[in-house]
């Protein structure tokens, strides 16, 4: 559609997808304002206050997005391994400056400070893309498989260095681009399987059952038993010639019960860290500690919950902003906690929707492509988002263990909202392009 | 799902299927559960009591008897106080290792986070001393309260005190006005004044930030101050009445006759009141209620040492319980030979006021003989058993042998002995027995010794019935509640006695005949026409006690009073001049009395002043 009659700026620019990224960068403007607002910096422009800065920020990614609109997309096709290449060297280089708390994650530019694993996220989707768009490269090949891993392996083995958990676990999103682009849908059920069986064996750790048995005994026995009923099911009911391919399921799922309760009881006692075997266990309810390893959620859930059904209205929260500061990380990581006290369910529900909606015509976009390149980078952009919105949401409102990650466009952070407008911006650009390319 | 196209549907339906959810978590928390709303209830909010000033209590002339001062609490957050710092706050503080690990020892999560009492009751300077000598602390906190004061520091055994609520009050109390560690009245004036006192508790709900502070104010009922009191003692007779009191045991009670209003309420020995302020009662308890201590010094003597026997003061009873029997007039005269109990020289008791002025106790004898045996029944045992209840019921309408409902607690009743003391209860080991007793055998009432026994407020109060002819308020100590200026209803009902006035006549001509020319010269003030009765009790293990009622003006009473000095010998000795000083005292404030004081009047003053009475324990110090 039309935006603009200006010959430079491209011609077909999705509106709704832009629109949705205005609406939110100013939603979280305001909300940063309004939990960060205090009287002795009454401007908006108060380059003391997170408010001030975001707006530099936006400002500096509009300008970025400008840019990136006027280039050309090939130009992105082109150059995808570069880009990736540059980023992976500034997350090499970023390990070597002067930790903050611990973490080498930033680079400080005079007041600001860049974070180069922001900006891995969309390097790597460009990255990924090139590699799944390189002709005979399908994402069924195991040495295709391989180059995709190793691709998400490098970021990602880069930030567990400095060390930042929460942002290695964005790259688990591209199983989601690579169910997308063809391989097995096996790997989300094993997901899911592994997902459930985990959760049952932290769950059941540390019960007796019959007397003797452990929680993963339990489980890997019970599994067992089911395999024993589907082998003689399988061997009285299946025709001999397709026995074995079911043998060979039932047994894979056996093997993956068993390795997952103990493999997960390994890793939950041996690898995680307590706090973070801690944090699992407070979503699990195993464990109730609102003043110690609960109390981010805690407080976050209470905030939240005291906005009940409409809100105590934009500026009027009291339990997070900076006044009363009840809310650990309130601009950064549990800014939504301000939507649901300010603006209530219904505003909770309104920001949902629309997340959802922008999710949604991302992946409309994507799939309207011809171009293989943007499809992917389209899926890239929407997985991104989208796990962000599940981990960020569910960590506020309780559902999830309290991982260190940005709401996209709400959160406080130059790098953050900078990565995901260029992001989005790559996206516009390039689909803008749909018609012309072929591919 | 074999077509890779449509796998967009199941990645749109994990987008959908999640953000469904998420809206239903939403739902959950902010519209059905409460449990996080309580929680940040609990983290945002407090709820805290504001409690009202107490109410103030003045004199009779508007004199501040009973005030309020500011005083701090130092709390301690369990949560936030780091064990390294015990010594410091040990050292700074005075309190022990372990009374501080009593302070931080508490149950709850949410106590933890709340600032516990360490110290309670310190002064504003007392307050910035341990400010200072405290390391910088979030910790630490002071946190404002009143306490009593006494500006004017008298008359404690009236005033009462105040100290942290005990359990029996806080079981009692179904309003659920009060909370542990609530400081409330807890005796005297203080303790049944209590409701008008205290006020009414105001709310203050107030929101928090993450470190406790008070950061905005949510809602704000604010505290009703208690009502002032006025009593009805004359704080310059009180106060005059203590210093006469000095090196002495015993009491004074003054009453205004008209209205039955305690002028002036003396124990002693006494004690400042402000040792019990604000933690001195915890602190000073035990010194004062020291159970060793023979003088009684926390025991209000006027109104609860009820086994003073009258001695010769009730005299005056008998004469008019046996005028309003008939068994005597005012003529009848009796022989004193001396017997069957012993007297002193005096001219002949001719008739009711020789007698009295000459405290005569043969003559009482017979009166009470002819009380009791009135010749009803043939024996003696039955007669006197008749004569008895006639005569108890007689002599209780005087206030005496009754519970007087003064407005103070601890009041007690005194004993008029009945039928049934005597049949069961007397003497303590083994009882009399119904119709095993008679006159003889307990004649000794006559002269208000034997089991006689009386509270000096009813000594008092005899006194002002004598001055009222026949008729006695309440005695009660205060005179206005609030600002509407009522006092109980109960004070302002007139009681009679079974008497008729026109028989106290000739008893009020004789007790001003004993101060101009009998037992109580010493009483005797210049132009001033007081009636009085001296009483000497009979002490078998050390001195007499000295007895002493009075009332002057004799044409327009304003003042009665009962004086009692433990060993103190005869009621002439030391308490009709302490008398005769408050009455004089009295007087002269109220305009009364305009003349230059005499000499004499000086010279009873210094005595009084002056003088230690040896008690059977000790020299009082």
């Amino acid at each position: 559609m039309r935006l603009s009659s200006s010959s430079i700026l491209p011609k077909k620019l999705d509106a709704p997808l832009l629109i949705i990224y205005l609406v939110f960068v100013l939603l979280g403007v305001a909300t940063i304002f309004s939990s960060a607002y205090s009287e002795e910096f009454p401007s908006l422009f108060s380059m003391d206050k997170e408010y001030g800065k975001q707006i530099v920020y936006i400002g500096f990614s509009l300008f970025v997005g400008m840019i990136i609109l006027l280039v050309d997309g090939k130009f992105f096709t082109f150059s995808a391994y570069y880009i990736y290449g540059f980023i992976m060297l500034l997350l090499v280089a970023v390990l070597f400056t002067k930790g903050i708390k611990g973490a080498h994650s930033w680079f400080k530019i005079g007041p600001f400070s860049l974070q180069p694993s922001e900006l891995a996220k969309f390097a790597t989707s460009l990255a990924f893309a090139k590699l799944l768009t390189t002709p005979n490269r399908k994402i069924t090949d195991a040495r295709t498989r391989l180059w995709a891993l190793l691709i998400l392996a490098i970021p990602g083995l880069l930030i567990t260095i400095q060390p930042d958990p929460g942002t290695v676990l964005v790259f688990v999103a591209f199983v989601l681009v690579m169910y997308r682009e063809g391989m097995s849908g096996l790997i989300l059920l094993v997901g899911l399987l592994v997902g459930i069986v985990g959760v049952m064996v932290v769950f059941t750790r540390d019960s007796v059952w019959f007397g003797f048995m452990s929680g993963p005994w339990l489980i890997s026995s019970f599994a067992i038993l089911c395999c024993a009923v589907s082998y003689v099911s399988i061997t009285k009911f299946v025709r001999k010639r397709f026995r074995r391919k079911y043998y060979i399921q039932t047994t894979a799922v056996l093997a993956v019960v068993i390795l997952v309760s103990f493999g997960t009881l390994l890793v939950h006692k041996y690898v995680l860290s307590d706090r973070h075997r801690d944090r699992f266990d407070v979503i699990l309810g195993l464990i109730e500690d609102n003043q110690g390893v609960g109390y981010n959620q805690a407080q976050s859930m209470g905030a939240v919950a005291t906005g009940e059904l409409f809100g105590k209205g934009y500026g009027n929260a009291t339990m997070s902003n900076d006044e009363f500061n009840q809310v650990p990380e309130q601009s950064t990581d549990f800014i939504f906690c301000s939507v649901g006290e300010e603006w209530g369910f219904v505003g909770g529900l309104v920001f949902i929707c629309l997340y959802v909606i922008m999710l949604i015509r991302i992946v409309m976009i994507a799939e309207r492509q011809r171009s293989q390149f943007t499809r992917i980078f389209g899926y890239c952009a929407a997985s991104i988002f989208f796990f962000h919105f599940l981990i960020n949401i569910g960590m506020v409102i309780g559902v999830v263990p309290v991982v260190g990650i940005p709401l996209p466009f709400f959160s406080y952070g130059g790098s953050s909202i900078i990565g995901f407008s260029i992001l989005i911006f790559i996206l516009l650009r390039l689909d803008s392009e749909r018609m012309e390319v072929f591919s | 799902m074999d077509n890779v196209q449509n796998r967009k549907f199941v990645i749109l339906a994990i987008f959908i299927f999640i953000g469904v959810l998420y809206i239903g978590r939403l739902f959950y928390i902010q519209i059905i559960s409460d449990e996080h709303k309580e929680w940040a209830k609990t983290v945002s909010q407090r709820s805290l009591r504001v409690l009202p000033e107490r109410g103030y209590m003045f004199d009779r002339n508007g004199v501040v008897l009973v005030g309020n001062e500011k005083t701090y609490d130092f709390c301690i957050v369990p949560q936030k106080f780091s064990t390294e710092d015990s010594l410091g706050v040990c050292k700074s503080t005075g309190l022990s290792i372990q009374e501080l690990r009593d302070v931080l020892d508490v149950e709850t999560s949410y106590d933890r986070l709340m600032p516990q009492k360490a110290i309670s009751g310190l002064s504003i300077s007392e307050m910035e001393t341990l400010k200072q000598k405290l390391v910088e602390g979030k910790a630490f906190s002071f946190i404002e309260s009143n306490k009593r004061v006494y500006p004017n520091p008298m008359a404690p055994h009236v005033l009462g005190f105040t100290g942290i609520i005990q359990k029996r009050h806080m079981d009692a109390d179904t309003t659920g006005y009060y909370r542990e560690q609530d400081f409330v009245g807890r005796a005297g004036v203080e303790s049944s004044y209590e409701k008008e006192l205290r006020g009414l508790i105001g709310f203050k709900e107030i929101l928090k930030d993450n470190k406790g502070q008070e950061k905005a104010l949510v809602k704000y009922d604010t505290a009703i101050a208690g009502q002032n009191i006025t009593l009805t003692l004359d704080s310059r007779l009180q106060e005059y009445g203590e210093h006469l009191m000095i090196n002495k045991i015993g009491s004074i009670v003054a009453i205004e006759p008209k209205t039955g209003e305690i002028l002036s309420m003396v124990s002693a020995p006494t004690y400042d009141p402000n040792v019990f302020s604000g933690d001195g009662l915890r602190k000073n308890y035990d010194s004062i209620f020291n159970p060793n201590d023979t003088l009684q010094t926390s025991k209000n003597k006027a109104i609860y040492n009820d086994t003073y026997r009258p001695g010769s003061i009730f005299k005056l009873v008998q004469a008019l319980v046996g005028m309003q029997a008939g068994v005597i007039d005012s003529t009848t005269s009796f022989v004193c030979n001396k017997q069957p109990m012993n007297c002193h020289n005096h001219p002949h008791p001719s008739n009711v006021k020789v007698a009295i002025q000459h405290s005569c106790n043969p003559y009482f004898y017979n009166v009470y003989r002819r009380l009791l045996l009135r010749g009803e029944a043939k024996s003696h045992f039955i007669d006197s058993r008749f004569g008895l209840t006639k005569w108890e019921e007689a002599v209780r309408s005087f206030g005496l042998g009754t519970k007087l409902n003064t407005d103070i607690p601890g009041i007690k009743t005194g004993n008029v002995p009945d039928t049934s003391y005597y049949d069961n209860e007397f003497p303590l080991k083994k009882p009399y027995g119904r119709n095993r007793w008679a006159f003889s055998m307990i004649y000794s009432n006559s002269i208000g010794e034997g089991e006689i026994g009386v509270a000096p407020i009813q000594m008092a109060n005899l006194a002002a019935i004598i001055a009222n002819r026949g008729w006695y308020y309440t005695p009660h100590l205060v005179k206005e509640i609030g600002k509407n200026g009522d006092k109980r209803e109960e004070y302002t009902k007139k009681n009679y006695t079974l008497v008729d006035s026109a028989y106290f006549e000739p008893v009020a001509y004789a007790m001003e005949q004993v101060v101009i020319n009998g037992t109580a010269r010493r009483a005797r003030i210049d132009s001033v026409r007081v009636c009085g009765k001296t009483g000497t009790v009979e002490n078998k293990s050390f001195n007499d006690h000295s007895v002493f009622i009075a009332y002057a003006p004799a044409e327009d009473p304003q003042i009665a009073i009962a004086v009692y000095v433990e060993y103190g010998t005869w009621g002439g000795t030391w308490a009709a001049p302490i008398a005769s000083l408050m009455i004089e005292k009295y007087l002269r404030d109220q305009g009364y009395l305009n003349t230059v004081r005499s000499k004499k009047s000086l010279a009873k003053e210094k005595r009084a002043f002056e003088s230690v009475i040896q008690h059977k324990h000790a020299i009082i110090k």
